[in-house]
């Protein structure tokens, strides 16, 4: 544009109409060009991100939270389930006469136990705000479906309906099927994002609830509003149903794991723990374990600090994975089966109890002075100097080798957090330890005392090995997971033999003439039930910081057929295994049979064949001599 | 050239029909989107009604300006101008105040903004003046007395006060100026003027909305520049000193530059310098959180770059199809602001999408190109200067309102002409097409 430097020399028309113009056009062109370059940046390049500010600026959602999966025992009894909760919304649409807010709240106040006037109030505040508001929490049940009504004569309300986590049966099983709670700063940092949490979503803390919680959680439904740029409702958008979680199914016998816990509770000290497998499966039938705590306390608190407070004061710890104690007497089942496994002893040959067994050094004692004993009598009266004979007969090496077999000291694998493992004794493990085995530590091992430790579930394992004639189970407690949303059903629990112990067939014979003895006429009567086989062993744990603990383990089947349950009974400082754990294994057997309690004695159950009558003058015979009580180590 | 001489002399018609073309197509998409912006489509809403009235005056203008030969404002100029002044005084007087300016005369049926007449007047007398220079348009004093005669009606302005309209006015002025072959060497001391104030304004705008620092000796001198005279008087003459010791360098170096440069260049920088104080002094609140938001968009988005950030919310949400026409929620619930003037160009992006702003783009340029044809085609050197006047106008609106919405261009109250609602603009806008037309029209009275 410079050609104009010298205007004396060029043409008029050159000054009059110079180029200037054109090259400012061409800037314009070039501009315009900039901006649509721009335009195209913003509305197609990030087109989708402005999309979803758009839509995040205008909808506003009023959140309902879907019903978590239930949870189910195997005999159909609903453990955990969802109580409705229903909130009364205003959203600020529609009609907002105030002859016509007059009426709605006569209506609906009478539903909601407010007076008409507070109702009025919060419908004009809503109208002035323009935004949603909720007029009533926690409705009663029988109130929304008048209301559920009205909000079809009256545009503008909603009835928000909620599911709130409950737990019908309180502690039942509180340990597996654990709680829910408000997710912590960690939790959410590792939430799922495509599970659509909020931050005050509740997720499992811990047991199913915890394990489960992407099948349990369900889909959150909402009601999405139209809001303007002072939040303002300016119409509904959308009304999205929520789904329903998964309903887990467990293995679990309402009967019986509610026999298990009362028991418990009502045991001397209340503290203790029950387990009850399926020895044909594995599948557990109770794992109940005292004290408990209510899982529902955590629903009522929203708050996370009072949660917290809360999970203070109760008791996580579940003693039937996580307690070890010496099995004690319990022990000598395997004492036996080494003795016949590897020992070849006679087991009618006697030995005589004196109540004390000299062992060289020091002198070992009997808890009773039984006589002369065969195997049978000595498992039935668990004569402790009887089996010190025979360990020292056959030494330790082969009660270690069988212990082994049974898998002592290896966790039993069920699929629970903070299983403790135990701890197996014997002369292998002391060399292993670099420390000398004595004679007296054979005499300890014998009788299941020492440095032997097992957990209550490990018992129950133990019990179902043998009574399914040594296949060692792992213990599970999911059956199936059942979707709400497709119907398909997914099995969870599967059978799973870890390890076969591989005893003589004459051996395992040999051991249920003696336990079936033990309870007939030993110190396990009391678990003797009519019309039933039962095998038992009780057990009493020394303990030196006090009280002795209680121990019973026992297998059962109808009369004539194979086991069909294995269980393990521990009372801590229950002082015996009989008089303590006995009741309970009792109630528990009664209960997974069917039987009727107190009544075997008069009534002869339909169901049972005629061929056990002979045997119902045997009871009334039995019963008196339970009530002796004795103290059996 | 020759091509558009042979194509002016093809036709005969007295209307060129591309510029009417693209003057309907705005002002049918602009009425649309007016009433899709307002959520309304009954026509008694009343800035729906306000706006389906202001046409028909605006096409009564159009038609006038046509119609009247456009060279009767270059022999009436002084009227033009007296009327100009009129209008600017009687607003000052009878106007009513409103948002903290004086610009509006409130009637009993309608209201105007009487500048934006007055804009398009200014320029027909800025054109008139200029083409009386004839070829003494290079002379110093042809800039001197069109300073002048501009002074008073910008002063006027400044009292109301109404930057905005400034905004637009000042750039069509040196767009007026450039295409009359001035020396460009003036134009650059008037950029360096504006240059000088505007960053004199800008940077004692961000310290007064960054206190923090003023803890730094310089940045506290630098500020007490606005309000000490001492530091007004050293810094004017460090300048002047400054602008003698290049002269003196200059000269020293048998370089020969005409002193008078030297002089002017220390003059507009002192200029520049008063100017800043001036607008310093003058500047609203809200205006200064404009200038911060054109320095920092993304930093308080529930402030001041909220409006630019919501707005292009509304265009980024539209796509490139649109959301389609009254279906924008952006604009629809409210969180475009202003979203029927300033902002109409969120509501065209949000519900006709990429194609629908780029359309209206489109047809701004169209607009641009027939002035531009048009000033070439004009039997006399004023209907090229009036072309040139119109041309920086309408560049202006289009660089700083689509800018403004791009982000390459500070927030200013601009209105897109033809598109926003604004029945003074709309008249005023019709109206300087519709002289355009006139000097279409007249192109083959030689």
């Amino acid at each position: 544009m410079g050609q104009c430097a010298n205007p004396n020399n060029m043409q008029v028309s050159r000054i009059l109409f110079n180029s200037r113009l054109k090259g400012l056009f061409v800037i314009a062109a070039i501009v315009a060009g900039v901006i649509a370059l721009r335009l195209a940046d913003i509305q197609v390049i990030r087109h989708k991100d402005y999309q979803q500010m758009a839509e995040s600026n205008r909808t506003q959602v009023l959140y309902q939270t879907a019903p978590r999966g239930r949870v189910f025992t195997s005999d159909g009894i609903e453990v955990a389930s969802n109580s409705p909760s229903f909130s009364f919304y205003y959203l600020g649409v529609g009609n907002k006469e105030p002859e016509y807010l007059k009426k709605l709240a006569a209506d609906v106040a009478p539903y909601m136990n407010m007076a008409t006037e507070d109702v009025f109030q919060k419908l004009q505040k809503g109208v002035q705000t323009g935004k949603a508001i909720a007029i009533a929490d926690n409705l009663s049940t029988q109130s929304t479906v008048a209301l559920k009504e009205l909000q079809f004569y009256y545009p503008g309300v909603y009835l928000v309906e909620e599911t709130k986590r409950n737990y019908p049966h309180g502690i039942f099983a509180s340990h597996l099927i654990g709680y829910i709670g408000q997710m912590d700063e960690r939790e959410w940092r590792r939430r799922d994002t495509n599970m659509g949490y909020r931050l005050s979503s509740k997720i499992g803390k811990n047991g199913i609830e915890k394990k489960f919680e992407k099948e349990l959680k369900g889909r959150d439904g909402g009601i999405y509003l139209e809001v303007d740029y002072r939040g303002r409702v300016r119409s509904l958008i959308q009304d999205k149903k929520w789904g329903a979680g998964s309903d887990v199914y467990l293995t679990l016998n309402y009967k019986v794991q509610q026999a298990a816990e009362e028991g418990l509770k009502n045991s001397k000290t209340g503290r203790g723990a029950a387990v009850a497998l399926d020895p044909r499966n594995g599948a557990v039938l109770a794992l109940a374990s005292a004290p408990a705590y209510d899982p529902n306390i955590f629903v009522a608190y929203s708050d996370d600090k009072k949660a917290q407070a809360q999970k203070k004061k109760i008791k996580e710890y579940n003693l039937a994975i996580q307690g070890t104690y010496p099995p004690a007497s319990t022990f000598k089942i395997i004492t036996g089966a080494a003795a016949l496994e590897e020992g070849n002893i006679d087991v009618n040959r006697k030995i005589n109890c004196t109540g004390k067994y000299d062992a060289g050094s020091r002198i070992f004692k009997c808890w009773g002075t039984h006589g002369p004993v065969d195997f049978f009598d000595g498992m039935s009266n668990s004569c402790d100097v009887y089996f010190y004979a025979v360990a020292s007969q056959i030494g330790p090496a082969p009660i270690e080798r069988v212990e082994r077999k049974f898998m002592f000291g290896r966790q039993t694998g069920i699929d629970l957090p903070g299983e403790k493992a135990g701890n197996l004794y014997g002369p292998t493990r002391r060399a292993r330890n670099k420390t000398y085995w004595f004679i007296g530590d054979t005499l300890n091992l014998s009788i299941g005392q020492g440095e032997l430790l097992v957990t209550p579930i490990k018992l129950a394992q133990f019990a179902a090995a043998v009574a399914s004639r040594g296949n060692v189970y792992r213990p599970y407690y999911i059956d199936k997971i059942v979707s709400n949303q497709t119907g398909k059903t997914e099995e969870i629990g599967k059978t799973e033999i870890l390890q076969h112990a591989d005893l003589k067939e004459s051996t395992y014979d040999t051991l249920f003439a003696a336990l079936k003895h033990t309870v007939d006429d030993g110190t396990a009567r009391r678990v003797k039930i009519k019309g039933l086989d039962v095998y038992a062993k009780t057990g009493t744990a020394q303990n030196p910081h006090g009280e002795d603990h209680g121990w019973l383990m026992a297998f059962a089947g109808k009369e004539g057929e194979e086991p069909s349950i294995a269980l393990a009974v521990f009372v801590e400082f229950g002082e015996g295994g009989s008089s303590a754990a006995g009741p309970i294994a009792r109630d528990m057997l009664e209960a997974y049979f069917g039987i009727e309690k107190q009544k075997p004695v008069v009534a002869v159950p339909p169901q049972t064949p005629p061929a056990t009558v002979a045997t119902v003058a045997q009871v009334p015979q039995s019963q008196p001599a339970e009530s002796g009580g004795e103290e059996n180590l | 050239m020759t091509v558009f001489k042979n194509l002016a002399a093809k036709g005969r018609s007295r209307v060129d029909y591309l510029l009417l073309g693209a003057m309907i197509g705005l002002v049918v998409l602009g009425a649309v989107c007016i009433m899709s912006a307002v959520n309304s489509l009954s026509l008694s809403n009343p800035i729906v009604r306000t706006h389906l009235l202001a046409l028909p005056i605006g096409v009564c203008a159009f038609v006038a300006g046509w119609s009247f030969n456009y060279q009767i404002y270059d022999e009436q100029w002084k009227y033009l101008y007296g009327f100009i002044l009129a209008l600017l005084i009687g607003v000052l007087v009878f106007g009513s105040y409103q948002r903290g300016s004086r610009s509006w005369f409130v009637l009993p049926f309608f209201s105007m903004q009487p500048s934006e007449i007055c804009r398009v007047c200014t320029l027909l007398v800025a054109a008139a003046c200029l083409d009386r220079r004839g070829r003494r348009i290079r002379e110093t004093s042809s800039l001197i007395l069109l300073g002048l005669l501009l002074a008073p009606i910008f002063g006027l302005i400044m009292m109301q006060p109404d930057f905005s309209s400034v905004v637009v006015t000042f750039p069509a002025i040196l767009v007026l100026l450039y295409c009359t072959g001035i020396n460009v060497f003036y134009l650059a001391l008037i950029g360096i003027f504006a240059g000088v104030a505007g960053f004199f304004t800008i940077a004692w705008t961000y310290i007064y909305l960054h206190p923090e620092l003023l803890d730094y000796t310089a940045v506290r001198l630098f500020n007490d520049l606005a309000h000490n005279g001492w530091y007004m008087g050293v810094f004017a003459l460090a300048v002047a000193l400054l602008g003698y010791g290049t002269w003196w360098f200059f000269k020293q170096l048998r370089i020969f530059m005409p002193s008078m440069y030297f002089l002017l260049a220390t003059g507009v920088v002192l200029a520049g310098l008063f100017g800043g104080i001036f607008v310093e002094h003058q500047m609203k609140p809200h205006q200064r959180k404009r200038v911060e938001t054109f320095l920092a968009p993304k930093s308080d988005p529930r402030g001041a770059g909220y409006n630019v950030l919501q707005a292009q919310i509304a265009m980024g949400a539209g796509g490139i199809w649109g959301k389609g026409l009254f279906s924008g929620t952006q604009s629809r619930l409210g969180f475009v602001p202003e979203k029927h003037t300033d902002f109409i160009l969120a509501v065209v992006g949000e519900e006709l999408g990429w194609w629908g702003t780029c359309l209206v783009l489109g047809l701004y340029l169209i607009i641009l190109w027939r002035i531009m044809i048009i000033g070439y085609m004009s039997s006399d050197r004023y209907g090229y200067l009036v072309c040139a006047g119109i041309f920086g106008m309408f560049f202006t609106y289009m660089l700083v309102n689509f800018g403004m919405l791009v982000g390459i261009v500070p927030v200013a109250g601009i209105p897109l002409p033809f598109i926003s609602y604004g029945g003074s603009n709309l008249v005023a806008s019709f109206w300087a097409l519709g002289v355009i037309q006139s000097v279409y029209a007249q192109r083959l009275r030689i």
